[in-house]
């Protein structure tokens, strides 16, 4: 009996006693929600690293918009947005007219981004504040940023479920989807377009470079216990969220830095998916079960 | 059986190619509707890219290529290199895009919508393998579900770009069976292959094409020692140095 | 007569001219604070270069050639001391030379204090109005000692000076007065009013880990709201490096009010409420009692 009190006192308390607390789990359950779905396209796609390079891309628009208005949630929303989408234009416009591919054009313009962005805050002369705001802060989620999560995990989910087709499509086949369509772009860009959607939400709790962890290692742990693209989503997700509460939670009582402590939770539920995870995982791969007689 | 002649295709002194160098270098002609042709000859004779002309994947350098008289259904089967086979798709759903012409990228299968699809399973003697997940199935397996993918694609103009490498026997002999089975519904088919033995058995009409247009017509009269001679002197690599083409367009 | 006065008004002349013909002589402050004091003690016979300028940080300063050839050409060069600028030593090095150099803070009685994390002598002496009159006769006594000439001006404006500070010293005492003896700390997220809080007797409550270069874990979080409440101290001070929104979210949950702007490590730029080290002083208490004045 007293283990389960201690056991919820530990994980449950924290959460009941403090507000803060409440909505660090609310906005990163909604973060989770949105992007991790994306993330496993990410990963199947083998497009992993797209999603850091657009975090890269997205800063400088964030840092222009703070430059302009400050620690405005629209400003640097819009900002980040903003940036994201015309790097995605171009990098598309590239790889479609030109001879680069996709990545060559990707990397091209978010390395011109962030060069950009380096330039912009070395102007304002000082970039300490500018750095750290960048790095977000999910305790300090106020009733916009909760808003602006939540409204960007419903567009996203939203978008996904329209262009899920034609993005299952264009990963699989993409050859058979330009014959029979004319959304492959579209679909593409869209794609990208939530990409962006969902980091430049992710910053304001996580900060770009934290966002992107969340959206890709949940789906990496994914893959080692389903082999169906829906289960690997359904089971990114839940990874998700239960990093989430595991980073805030242990945050509380050892003392870390919240954001990176749920980007290192989502590592170790990554690390154990490796192991036991009941597709491929390693364990499983040492010690075979009997196979079946048909 | 498809309703009218729809699905011919008429090659106006087509040019096709890559970085202003022509594969296919001034073909004229006209697959009939209906018609069962394959397409041979050497190594970078310009099959494929004639096949991805006619998909309309590839915009021609010059010359026209016309498909029916109004827009056929058309089903293109590349080669199997452009499939993902680790995306954990499963066959049901693979054979489900076959329908994308029909119901777009919302409306859901509908219940015939999924006995077509066991149908077609049965046909291509895989079936039950409707959970099976992609990267499970062996080459055979997977050229055999990309086949019943175009059976339910159900499209006057099918086009299949050397569908036989690294096949086994059995599958290309049933596959073929296939094949002559959308011939008799009166499709129109062209295929790319390099097995002179199946095209020699199976195919009524044959174009020799190296490059050029080195012979087109019934498979008895292509498909003969000097043509393919020739076809083989015509042959050579992009010329580095070459200039414009002179020819009339 | 006439002849008299004609020959005085020369002789006036022949005896003002010098005083006209002089260049101001140059000194060289380290930051912006005691490069006000020096203008107030030197007046018209100094011109002061200020190495740190109004709006800037003297932590991260980063001292470029030129400002070694500023201090080669000073007559005197002025410091605070107490281990305020590190980068001294090497550009004096770097400068070729050591011009009379003048520790502001000599003779003060500093303490310890934790700073960065750290426990060294504190530096920021000049929070107590007090110490600052030692700062004025310090420099008084330099510019008398290698401007002889200029001594009567300069102990007339030290006099006057002095009769501010002591004025001002007053007026603090006054306002903390005012204020209920249990209302008198709030929490900052600086760490440069220890001397403040030693001699007007306001708790200076630092949160551990919200500081501007850290992320803050939801431990320290939930401690500072912890003791916000229980303590029931009245306001939360923002300091502009770090994060706002987490201050704004800590003081949502606990009650406690935001006090405006607090000045401790440099003067504001002309326009701004704290263009002097009087002013700036002025500027702080306003916003003490505004937030602490129940």
């Amino acid at each position: 009996m007293t283990n389960l009190a201690s056991i919820f006192d530990l994980l449950i308390t924290p959460f009941v006693d403090f507000a803060f607390m409440r909505r660090a789990l609310v906005g990163s359950i909604a973060l989770s929600i949105g992007a991790c779905p994306i993330g496993v396209f990410l990963m199947l796609r083998r497009m992993s690293l797209v999603g850091d390079a657009m975090a890269h891309a997205i800063l400088p628009g964030a840092a222009l918009g703070y430059l302009f208005a400050g620690l405005s949630l629209g400003f640097m929303t819009a900002g980040g947005l903003i940036a994201g989408f015309v790097v995605a234009l171009l990098a598309g416009l590239v790889t479609r007219v030109t001879v680069l591919k996709e990545d060559a054009a990707l990397a091209s313009f978010y390395l011109i981004s962030l060069a950009g962005g380096v330039v912009l805050v070395s102007l304002r002369g000082s970039n300490v504040d500018l750095l750290h705001v960048l790095f977000g802060s999910v305790l300090a989620l106020d009733d916009n940023t909760l808003m602006l999560l939540a409204v960007s995990t419903t567009v996203s989910l939203l978008s996904l479920a329209v262009l899920f087709r034609p993005l299952v499509l264009e990963c699989v086949d993409p050859l058979f989807l330009r014959t029979v369509s004319k959304s492959g772009s579209l679909s593409h860009f869209g794609f990208l377009a939530l990409v962006v959607l969902n980091l430049v939400a992710g910053f304001h709790a996580l900060g770009t470079l934290l966002s992107v962890g969340l959206m890709m290692v949940p789906a990496f742990a994914s893959r080692f216990w389903s082999s169906t693209l829906d289960g690997m989503i359904a089971i990114a997700t839940l990874i998700g969220i239960l990093s989430s509460g595991l980073g805030i939670v242990i945050s509380y009582h050892a003392g870390t830095p919240t954001g990176p402590t749920i980007i290192l939770s989502a590592g170790a539920l990554y690390l154990l998916s490796i192991l036991f995870g009941q597709k491929n995982g390693l364990i499983l791969r040492l010690w075979p079960r009997k196979h079946l007689a048909a | 059986m498809t309703e009218g002649r729809a699905g011919f295709v008429q090659l106006n002194d087509v040019t096709l190619g890559y970085d202003r160098h022509p594969a296919v270098h001034h073909v004229s002609g006209l697959f009939e509707a209906g018609s069962l042709t394959a397409v041979i000859g050497p190594n970078g004779a310009g099959k494929s890219t004639l096949l991805k002309g006619i998909a309309g994947s590839i915009k021609p350098l010059s010359g026209s290529i016309l498909t029916g008289s109004s827009a056929p259904r058309l089903a293109y089967l590349p080669q199997l290199a452009e499939l993902d086979r680790d995306f954990p798709i499963s066959v049901e759903d693979l054979i489900g895009t076959g329908f994308w012409q029909k119901i777009g990228s919302f409306r859901s299968y509908s219940r015939h919508d999924r006995q077509l699809i066991d149908v077609a399973l049965e046909k291509v003697g895989l079936a039950g393998f409707n959970k099976r997940i992609l990267g499970t199935l062996s080459g055979g397996q997977l050229q055999r579900v990309l086949f019943a993918r175009l059976m339910v694609q159900d499209a006057e103009l099918i086009l299949i770009d050397e569908p036989f490498a690294a096949i086994d026997s059995k599958t290309v002999s049933d596959l073929m069976g296939l094949v002559r089975h959308w011939h008799d519904e009166g499709r129109t088919i062209i295929a790319v292959l390099h097995d002179m033995g199946l095209v020699a058995e199976f195919f009524p009409d044959c174009l020799l094409l190296a490059r050029e247009c080195v012979s087109w017509g019934p498979t008895s009269s292509v498909l003969t020692p000097d043509q393919l001679a020739k076809a083989r002197t015509m042959i050579e690599a992009n010329d580095p140095h070459a200039d414009e083409c002179e020819r009339a367009a | 007569m006439l002849r008299l006065l004609t020959f005085c008004s020369l002789m006036g002349l022949f005896l003002g001219t010098p005083i006209y013909a002089a260049e101001p002589i140059p000194v060289v402050a380290s930051f912006s604070i005691v490069g006000d004091i020096v203008s107030h003690i030197g007046g018209d016979r100094v011109s002061v270069d200020t190495l740190v300028g109004p709006e800037e940080d003297a932590h991260v300063f980063d001292p470029a050639p030129r400002d070694a050839a500023r201090i080669a050409a000073a007559k005197l060069v002025v410091i605070n001391g107490l281990g305020f600028e590190g980068w001294m030593d090497r550009l004096i090095k770097a400068s070729g030379g050591a011009p009379k150099l003048t520790i502001a803070s000599e003779g003060i009685l500093s303490h310890q204090s934790t700073i960065d994390g750290h426990e060294r002598i504190d530096p920021h002496a000049w929070q107590d109005v007090g110490n600052v009159r030692t700062y004025a006769r310090n420099i008084a006594d330099a510019l008398i000692a290698i401007d002889p000439e200029g001594g009567g001006l300069y102990r007339a404006n030290l006099s006057s000076y002095d009769d501010e500070l002591a004025g001002l010293d007053q007026e603090i005492r006054a306002a903390i007065s005012a204020i209920p003896t249990e209302r008198r700390k709030i929490v900052t997220t600086h760490d440069a009013f220890g001397y403040f809080a030693l001699t007007y007797g306001i708790e200076m409550v630092a949160p551990q880990g919200i500081s501007t270069e850290a992320e803050a874990s939801a431990k320290d979080v939930a401690r500072i709201i912890r003791q916000v409440k229980s303590e029931k101290i009245p306001a939360i001070f923002l300091e502009n490096v770090s994060d706002p929104r987490l201050a704004e979210r800590i003081a949502a949950e606990s009650g406690a009010r935001i006090g405006g702007k607090l000045y401790s490590d440099a003067l504001s730029k002309e326009n701004a409420p704290a263009g002097t080290y009087i002013a700036m002083i002025k500027a702080n208490i306003r916003e003490l009692t505004k937030a602490l004045m129940p």
